[in-house]
């Protein structure tokens, strides 16, 4: 019987940026398996290295050695607009502050990936976006005009939109309140359920942690447990 | 294709942001191209109207220009085989008002002898309302002259009252308003009277050796072309002398000004482009500092640097190009706003339109201009990491993916540079300016940087307020650099501008010695200059008097070439563009400075030899025992370079380009030059003793011309102000973006530092979440 790849491979991954005060390092050898369809959250303290763990696995950053492997392609030596090309339609991220374009409308903030990918419909099929996560009548309106919780509902479609092979979620409740952050933890799941994609979900609430079928603790830019939830 | 288009779509929404920042670039933008455009529009619409005019300007479709001698009975004929025939002959004379039948006021003045056919094209304008012909006719031995108000003014005069030049008495007709050619006359000394060739002839002013020109206008029938009588003119009378001009380039000495004028203020305009465009840039830079986040979504979300890069370059295009819209039409309505304005106070012809070429050019140099301002900041944005929307510390982009776009940038400058060297006039001078603007932003920013350096290495201040400007100074993304950059090259362009019209004016002002003469005497005839020079000895003042033989004639070739097909710097090639004046001398004049080569013996009576100005040599090529052939009253002679003097035009004496070794030029008829310095007091009688005793001698009062030479130096000082208040204008303009930024850059007074740092802070953090920005429409 033939193993499935894992949809995201990380093998002994190193990070380290220069500052003015020197070197700093922050993964020192990080080796991570997450298999297609799997939901895994990574928790740790602050400066234990999660978020920038999320950008290197995302494509977003490069790590200084080791080897990086998404959706079965490896993205270790690819330059920055080749990464760029490569999270179109395969990587969705969701921010904790969002980061929607202001200038654009929900639809437009929602059809932005599509049109990168090349989708046709990019429209069309941002409208569903939007119905899916319960703003279908607010289409039109720029993120000034809408709430934490609408706006972060908006990044959600936005990121689901392309139906991506993995969704990155970074603390995507951190800004809201409690009863928000609820509903878009809700949200999260459901599209996550719908959509089949893998969630690898940076978080340092243990509440929401607990809703993905694996924990991964981190610190110091050391995995430290990896473990299944019940 | 796509990808544009996507990048178009992406770029139309990001642009419903606040454009506030770019207020600078538009301004900028539109000030230059503005400029440009309406200089080169109003420079097209003079030439156009010289070239559509030629033919009233130059009075025929051909002129032919003798000078000291009238065409002979051959030359008349070929001339009216070919067409109508007009004759002028026009000299420098003395007027004297006559009243009560004694002389009284006098005054140098521009004769013009006309004939019965004067004027082929357009007409003269005459108050009282007369007939030309009318107002010039002899009557009981009193001739009709007409002359312009100044010298009825100078003389006292009324219309109607009398006047004498010459031996001949003259009637005041009419007061001259216009004559239709008379811009193609060069340059005057006295007020324009106009009298008829029979008149002119009776004054007994006009012999052999005076300084008179004869101008023939010749109308030709349709089917011959002025270049196809040029050709048979020269093949008939190869030796002729003549200079023939024709109606395309009526009024050359015009056109040349219009086209020197034109390239100045254009290179003004392109250094107010210049000086805008580093504010562009920073208006850019600001512009991307405030998208950063929005740039590294884009990329998050799958956008690669070179879409960023269209995205925002269409962006900061289509304000280019909404500013050089605005600009071009601002510029194009740059003459008929001179036109409303001025209107018929404008000296030369101009036909006022909407010219397409002009404003080409100027939208060219304004995009073009925009895209090497605005591509440097733009290749940087792209090199954004999307991991900045994490966290501040992230790894440094490749920075070389922005080499092709800096090289573009450094194409789209060149291409500025290269325009404006293409189209110059004199594109040495354009070299020089453009080169000067170039050394000068890299010396500026060498020294901006060098301030930088200084203050990085400075001891941190205790006082919170300083050490806080300080570190804004020094602080990594600071705009020190440009600021200093924009503010030195506004105050380097205003003082370079500011001190050209200064220096105009000193030119002529300061550096006339006080040795310069009082007066000059021409046309003192062979026969009276011994009595001339006992008239001037009189005076006890008198110093420096000099009197020397003068006759014209003009360089015909050199060293074998024809002069006008040899190769002859610029700046010397005035020496060969006409007639100049040539002198003989058996021993060095007084004051001459031998630089090579040696002057002849006294006895020498050989093979013409020359003794040349230095400076002028060089400009042609020429070195001792070349040869140069002139043409003196029809007769080629051919002389050989003997010596090189330094000639010093600034003494404001008698300074001859050529002088001429005696033995062949003294035979030829000839009159005198002089020139001689008295004290204030002696002036007037010494000017009334030689006007009352030598009505032929034409005296001009050096204060005088240069008071006359002062006024058009003053209207060329208003055009270089002119200059200075857009140069002005757009360094102003400049200013206002770094003094917005000067906040950050520590260039403020404490108290408001604080605050700016304080708002900076908060829009700092706004700018990091979208969930409090909205947009603006």
């Amino acid at each position: 019987m033939h193993n499935p790849p894992p949809a995201i491979l990380l093998e002994d991954v190193r990070l380290t940026l220069s500052s003015v005060a020197g070197p700093v390092n922050i993964l020192n050898g990080v080796t991570l398996s997450i298999a297609a369809g799997e939901t895994v959250a990574l928790l740790g303290p602050s400066g234990s290295g999660k978020s920038s763990l999320l950008m290197v696995a995302a494509g977003l950053e490069t790590a200084t050695s080791g080897r990086v492997t998404v959706a079965g392609v490896d993205i270790t030596r690819m330059g920055e607009d080749g990464l760029a090309r490569f999270r179109r339609g395969r990587v969705g991220i969701v921010f904790q502050s969002f980061h929607l374009i202001p200038t654009m409308t929900a639809l437009e903030n929602v059809a932005v990936p599509l049109e990168l990918a090349g989708i046709a419909d990019a429209f069309d099929r941002a409208r569903d976006g939007l119905a899916a996560v319960g703003l279908g009548a607010r289409t039109d309106h720029y993120p000034g005009q809408l709430s934490g919780g609408e706006q972060q509902r908006v990044a959600l479609a936005r990121a689901m939109a392309p139906g991506p092979a993995v969704l990155f979620a970074d603390e995507p409740t951190g800004n809201l309140d409690g009863a928000t952050g609820a509903e878009i933890s809700d949200l999260l799941f459901a599209l996550h359920a719908r959509g089949q994609s893998t969630l690898f979900l940076v978080t340092h609430e243990e509440a929401l942690a607990a809703r993905c079928q694996r924990i991964v603790r981190l610190k110091d830019g050391h995995i430290v447990a990896d473990a299944r939830t019940a | 294709m796509s990808r544009i288009a996507l990048a178009l779509r992406l770029a139309r929404r990001e642009m419903r942001t606040r454009l506030a920042g770019f207020r600078i670039f538009f301004a900028c933008l539109v000030l230059g191209v503005a400029a440009i455009a309406g200089v080169e529009s109003l420079s097209t619409a003079f030439l156009t109207g010289l070239a559509e005019q030629g033919r009233t300007l130059l009075g025929g479709d051909v002129v032919v220009h003798l000078v000291h001698r009238e065409a002979n009975a051959d030359e008349l004929a070929f001339l009216k085989k070919r067409g109508r025939v007009s004759q002028t002959v026009s000299m420098r004379a003395m007027a004297y008002a006559l009243k009560n039948g004694a002389e009284a006021e006098r005054n140098l003045v521009e004769l013009k002898a006309v004939d019965g056919a004067y004027p082929f094209f357009g007409a003269v304008s005459l108050t009282p309302g007369l007939k030309l012909p009318q107002a010039l006719r002899c009557e009981a031995g009193v001739c009709g002259a007409v002359a312009e108000q100044t010298l009825l003014d100078r003389l006292d005069l009324k219309p109607g009252g009398l006047m004498r030049i010459g031996a001949q008495v003259f009637r005041l007709n009419a007061v001259l308003n216009s004559e239709p050619d008379r811009i193609s006359g060069g340059f005057s000394l006295g007020p324009h009277i106009l009298v008829s060739t029979e008149a002119v002839a009776r004054t007994g002013l006009v012999m052999l050796g005076s300084l008179i020109d004869y101008n023939y206008r010749v109308v030709l029938p349709a089917q011959m072309t002025p270049q196809q009588f040029k050709a048979e003119a020269t093949a008939a009378f190869p030796d002729a002398g003549w200079d023939i001009r024709d109606r395309s380039d009526a009024a050359p000495g015009i056109r040349r000004f219009v086209e020197q004028v034109t390239m100045f203020l254009t290179l003004v305009g392109l250094t107010a482009l210049a000086v805008g465009g580093v504010g562009a840039g920073q208006a850019v830079s600001a512009f991307l500092d405030r998208k950063r986040s929005e740039i590294a979504i884009f990329k998050s979300l799958g956008a690669d640097g070179g879409l960023i890069f269209l995205i925002f370059f269409f962006q900061v295009m289509a304000i280019a190009l909404a500013a050089v819209v605005t600009g071009l039409a601002l510029g194009a309505l740059l003459p008929f706003a001179v036109e409303y304005a001025y209107g018929s106070d404008i000296p030369a012809p101009a036909h006022f339109a909407l010219y397409a070429g002009p404003l080409l050019l100027a939208g060219a140099f304004g995009l073009l201009s925009a895209v090497a301002c605005a591509v440097p900041p733009l290749a940087r944005a792209r090199l954004i990491a999307p991991a900045s929307l994490f966290r501040d510390l992230v790894a440094p982009a490749d920075a070389r993916g922005a080499l092709p776009y800096l090289i573009g940038a450094g194409i789209a400058a060149a291409l500025v540079a290269g325009l404006a060297l293409f189209l110059a006039p004199s594109p040495l001078f354009a070299a020089e300016f453009l080169g000067g603007a170039a050394a000068g932003l890299v010396a500026l920013r060498l020294i901006a940087e060098g301030f930088r350096w200084l203050l990085r290495r400075l001891p941190r201040p205790r006082a919170p307020v300083l050490r806080l400007a300080l570190a804004n100074l020094t602080r990594p993304g600071a705009a020190t650099t440009g600021v200093v950059t924009a503010l030195g090259l506004g105050l380097t362009l205003l003082a370079t501008v500011s001190l050209l019209d200064n220096t105009i004016a000193a030119q002529v002002k300061d550096r006339l010695p006080d040795t310069a003469p009082s007066f000059f005497f021409v046309d003192i005839q062979p026969d009276e200059a011994a009595r001339f020079d006992a008239a001037i000895r009189r005076f006890k003042s008198a110093a420096d008097y000099r009197r020397t033989p003068m006759i014209r004639g003009r360089i015909v070739s050199l060293k074998g070439v024809a002069a006008k097909d040899a190769r002859i710097a610029p700046e010397a090639k005035w020496a060969v563009s006409g007639d100049r004046g040539i002198t003989y001398a058996a021993t060095p004049p007084q004051g001459t400075v031998i630089v090579d080569g040696q002057w002849w013996a006294p006895d020498y009576r050989g093979p013409p030899l020359i003794s040349f100005d230095a400076a002028l040599a060089q400009g042609m090529g020429l070195k001792l025992g070349d040869k140069l052939v002139l043409n003196v009253l029809g007769r080629e002679i051919e002389a050989t370079i003997a010596s090189l003097r330094k000639v010093d035009f600034t003494t404001g004496g008698q300074n001859f380009i050529i002088v001429m070794s005696p033995g062949l030029i003294d035979k030829a008829p000839h009159s005198f030059l002089a020139t001689v310095r008295v004290d204030g007091r002696d002036e007037e009688p010494l000017y009334r003793a030689v006007t009352d005793a030598f009505p032929n001698i034409s005296t001009i009062k050096v204060k005088d011309a240069i008071a006359q030479v002062n006024g058009l130096l003053q209207q060329l000082s208003d055009g270089v102000r002119a200059a200075s208040l857009l140069t002005i204008l757009s360094a102003s303009w400049f200013w206002r973006a770094p003094s917005r930024r000067a906040a950050g850059a520590g260039f403020m007074t404490p108290p408001r530092c604080l605050k700016c740092w304080a708002r900076r802070g908060r829009g700092s953090r706004r700018s990091m979440s979208s969930n409090t920005a909205s947009p603006a429409f």
